[in-house]
C-alpha cells in the first residue's frame, strides 16, 4: 500500500494563495489513502472542514477508486466536470501518482487549472495493524527477497547494504533512529537461520544495477510479443 | 595462485610476522592540515603507519584523500587511506582509488561509513552504492586485474600498488552476522583488519579465534587509551556498543579527583592505560590470535612510547 500522511495545515494554504485559489473541489483516493485515513470520505471531509473554516469555498466532494489509473479519474471528472469548471482548483488526497494522474487529466479537459496535493507520499509500506505502517518495498526492479529470507536490505537496512550489517549494529538494532528500530541486516540473518539457509547470508552481493532505476522507468506489457511476456507458460 | 605481492610498509610489516602498530589521525573542519602533520611526526617512530579517518561519525572534514596525501608527505608517515561508501559512488570511488595511486598512497581502508543521519549533516543524501565489501573487491580488482567495474584501466596507468584492509567488530551481539560479514570481506579479498574498539579480553579472544579459523586475515585489535577520566567517560557515554569498564572508570575518575598536579595526574593516567591494555594485548599476541594493534589514541601521543616500552617494542 501507498503510505501518505496529510500535509501541514499552513503548507496547503500556501499552495493555494501561491495559486490563487478560492474555490475548490476536493477528490479523494478511495483504496489507499482512504485505508490511512488521509483519502477517502473520513480523509475528504476532514479536509472540507478545514477549507470552509479558513474561508474556501468547497463545491463538491468526489472519492476514486484508484485515481492513479488515468482512466478512472478521467471518469470521475466527467461526473463533476461543471463543479471542477466552475472553481480554481482541484484539492488532491491521494499519493503522488494520484495528484499526477489527476494533473494529467486536467491540462486536457480543463486547461489552466491545477490538482493541488494535500498530502505527502511517504512509502510503499506493510500495515502492522490499523495506523501502524513499515515501509518494505523501495521498488527497486531487482527483487533479492529470495535470496534474503523475505526481508528486504534495500529498505529493512538504512544504507541499503547488499552485503551486511554495518558495524553500527548495536544489540540488533541500527545505528539510525537512535537504536530504536532492528538492525535489517540481522533481521535477514535471523530470517535465513529460522529456514536453515545461512549459506545464503554468506554469499557476496553484487552491487546493485541502477542502469533502469536511476531514472524514470515505464512498463509497456502491451507492445511486447506474448512470448516475452512470459504469455506461453499457460499453453 | 597469485603471487603475493607486497607494496607497502604496512603489509610489510604485517606479513614479516612482527607485532604491527598503526595509529590514528584525524583531520578536522579546516584546510589546515599541520596539526594533523605534527601528531603524525609525533608517533612516527611509534608505528608503522597511521589511518586517516573519512568524515568520522558523519562529521565533514579535511577530506581525507587530501590529508592522507599531505600527512604522508610531510610527516614521512605511511598512511592508510579510510574512504567510506557514504560520500560517493563507485564512479567516485574507483576516481579516488586511481588518485590515491597517483598520490603514492599504499593503503586503503574500505568502510561503509556511519550514516549520515548520525552526524552533522542529516540532510545529505546518504550515497551508498556501494557497501564495504564491494570497495574491498573493487580496490583488489584495480590492484590485481587492471579494471574499474570490468573498465580496463588505460595501458600507460601505472600498477595499482594499494593494500585494503577492512574493520571488524567484537562487540557485534549477535556476533553470527558479524563473522560471516567477515568471511564475505576476505572472500571479496581483504588483506587485513583494524577492529574497533575493544577492551574485554573474553571478548575479544572468541572473536579473534573466529576470525583466524574461518578467514585467516591477519587482524589489528583496535585500543583506545584514553588521555584523562573526561575522555574516558564521553567514550563510555558516547559510543553505543561499547562501554569502559566500571573499575578502569572509577580509577580514572579516582586520578581525577586525587590533590595530583597535572603532571603527575598524567602520569597515573597513563599507568593506567599501560596496566590495562598491555596484559590483554600480550596474551593475544602469544596465543597468536593478532598481527598487532591499532591504537586509536587520537590527540594522545604520549601514551606511544611507554605503551611501546612495556610491549617489549623497539622505536622505529
Ligand atoms: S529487493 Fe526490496 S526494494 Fe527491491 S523489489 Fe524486492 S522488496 Fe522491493
Ligand atoms: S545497523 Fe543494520 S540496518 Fe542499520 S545501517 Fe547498519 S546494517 Fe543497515
Amino acid at each position: 500500500m501507498i503510505i501518505t500522511e496529510n500535509k501541514p495545515w499552513e503548507e496547503v494554504k500556501q499552495a493555494l494563495e501561491l495559486h490563487h485559489v478560492k474555490n475548490v473541489v476536493i477528490v479523494a483516493c478511495g483504496i489507499c489513502a482512504a485505508k490511512v485515513g488521509t483519502g477517502g470520505t473520513e480523509g475528504a471531509a476532514k479536509m472540507k472542514s478545514q477549507l470552509v473554516e479558513h474561508g474556501f469555498n468547497v463545491v463538491t466532494t468526489a472519492v476514486v477508486d484508484e485515481p492513479c489509473d488515468e482512466r478512472m479519474t478521467k471518469q470521475a471528472f466527467r461526473k463533476i466536470k461543471d463543479e471542477i469548471n466552475e472553481v480554481d482548483a482541484v484539492v488532491s488526497l491521494t499519493c503522488g501518482l494520484g495528484t499526477q494522474a489527476m494533473n494529467t487529466v486536467m491540462r486536457e479537459k480543463f486547461p489552466k487549472k491545477v490538482a493541488l496535493t494535500a498530502l505527502n507520499t511517504v512509502f510503499m509500506g506493510e500495515t502492522e495493524r490499523f495506523g501502524v505502517y513499515k515501509e518494505g518495498c523501495r521498488a527497486c526492479g531487482d527483487c533479492i527477497l529470495n535470496e534474503t529470507g523475505g526481508v528486504c536490505p534495500i529498505t529493512h537496512c538504512a544504507k541499503s547494504m547488499l552485503n551486511g550489517p554495518c558495524g553500527g549494529s548495536v544489540d540488533g538494532k541500527c545505528e539510525v533512529g537512535d537504536y530504536t528500530r532492528p538492525c535489517g541486516w540481522i533481521e535477514i540473518y535471523e530470517a535465513l537461520e529460522s529456514i536453515d539457509r545461512l549459506d545464503l547470508f554468506l554469499k557476496v552481493r553484487e552491487p546493485r544495477n541502477w542502469s533502469e532505476s536511476g531514472h524514470q522507468r515505464e512498463l509497456n506489457m502491451r507492445d511486447k510479443p506474448a512470448k516475452e511476456e512470459g504469455g506461453d507458460i499457460h499453453d | 595462485m597469485t603471487e603475493l605481492k607486497t607494496h607497502s610498509n604496512l603489509m610489510k610489516a604485517i606479513r614479516s610476522g612482527e607485532f604491527v602498530i598503526t595509529g590514528e589521525l584525524e583531520p578536522e573542519r579546516t584546510s589546515n592540515i599541520e596539526p594533523t602533520v605534527h601528531e603524525a611526526i609525533e608517533i612516527k617512530k611509534y608505528c608503522v603507519a597511521a589511518n586517516v579517518t573519512d568524515n568520522p561519525k558523519s562529521t565533514v572534514c579535511l577530506s581525507s584523500l587530501a590529508g592522507s596525501y599531505l600527512t604522508q608527505e610531510k610527516s614521512g608517515l605511511e598512511i592508510v587511506y579510510q574512504l567510506t561508501c557514504r560520500d560517493q559512488n563507485r564512479m567516485g570511488l574507483g576516481a579516488a582509488i586511481l588518485g590515491a595511486n597517483a598520490l603514492g598512497l599504499k593503503n586503503i581502508l574500505a568502510l561503509t561509513g556511519d550514516h549520515n543521519a548520525c552526524g552533522d549533516m542529516p540532510k545529505s543524501k546518504p550515497v551508498f552504492d556501494y557497501d564495504s565489501t564491494h570497495l574491498v573487491k573493487l580496490v583488489r580488482e584495480m590492484a590485481d586485474k587492471r579494471s574499474i567495474e570490468g573498465l580496463a584501466l588505460d595501458d600507460d596507468c601505472p600498477d595499482i600498488t594499494i593494500h585494503v584492509g577492512g574493520a571488524a567488530n567484537p562487540n557485534a551481539n549477535p556476533m553470527g552476522p558479524e563473522i560471516m560479514h567477515i568471511q564475505r570481506k576476505a572472500m571479496a579479498g581483504v588483506e587485513f583488519l583494524q577492529t574497533q574498539v575493544v577492551y574485554d579480553i573474553d571478548i575479544a579472544e572468541p572473536f579473534l579465534k573466529e576470525i583466524k579459523d574461518k578467514t585467516g586475515v591477519p587482524v589489528l585489535l583496535g585500543i583506545f587509551p584514553m588521555r584523562g577520566y573526561g575522555v574516558a567517560k564521553g567514550f563510555d557515554e558516547m559510543v553505543p556498543g561499547v562501554s569502559v569498564p566500571k573499575d578502569l572508570l572509577a580509577k580514572f575518575k579516582a586520578v581525577k579527583k586525587s590533590g595530583f598536579e597535572k603532571k603527575e595526574k598524567n602520569e597515573a593516567y597513563r599507568k593506567l592505560n599501560i596496566d590495562f591494555y598491555v596484559p590483554m594485548l600480550k596474551e593475544l599476541k602469544k596465543k597468536n590470535l593478532v598481527a598487532g594493534c591499532h591504537i586509536m589514541a587520537v590527540h594522545y601521543p604520549k601514551i606511544f612510547p611507554p605503551l611501546l616500552d612495556a610491549l617489549g617494542l623497539q622505536p622505529r
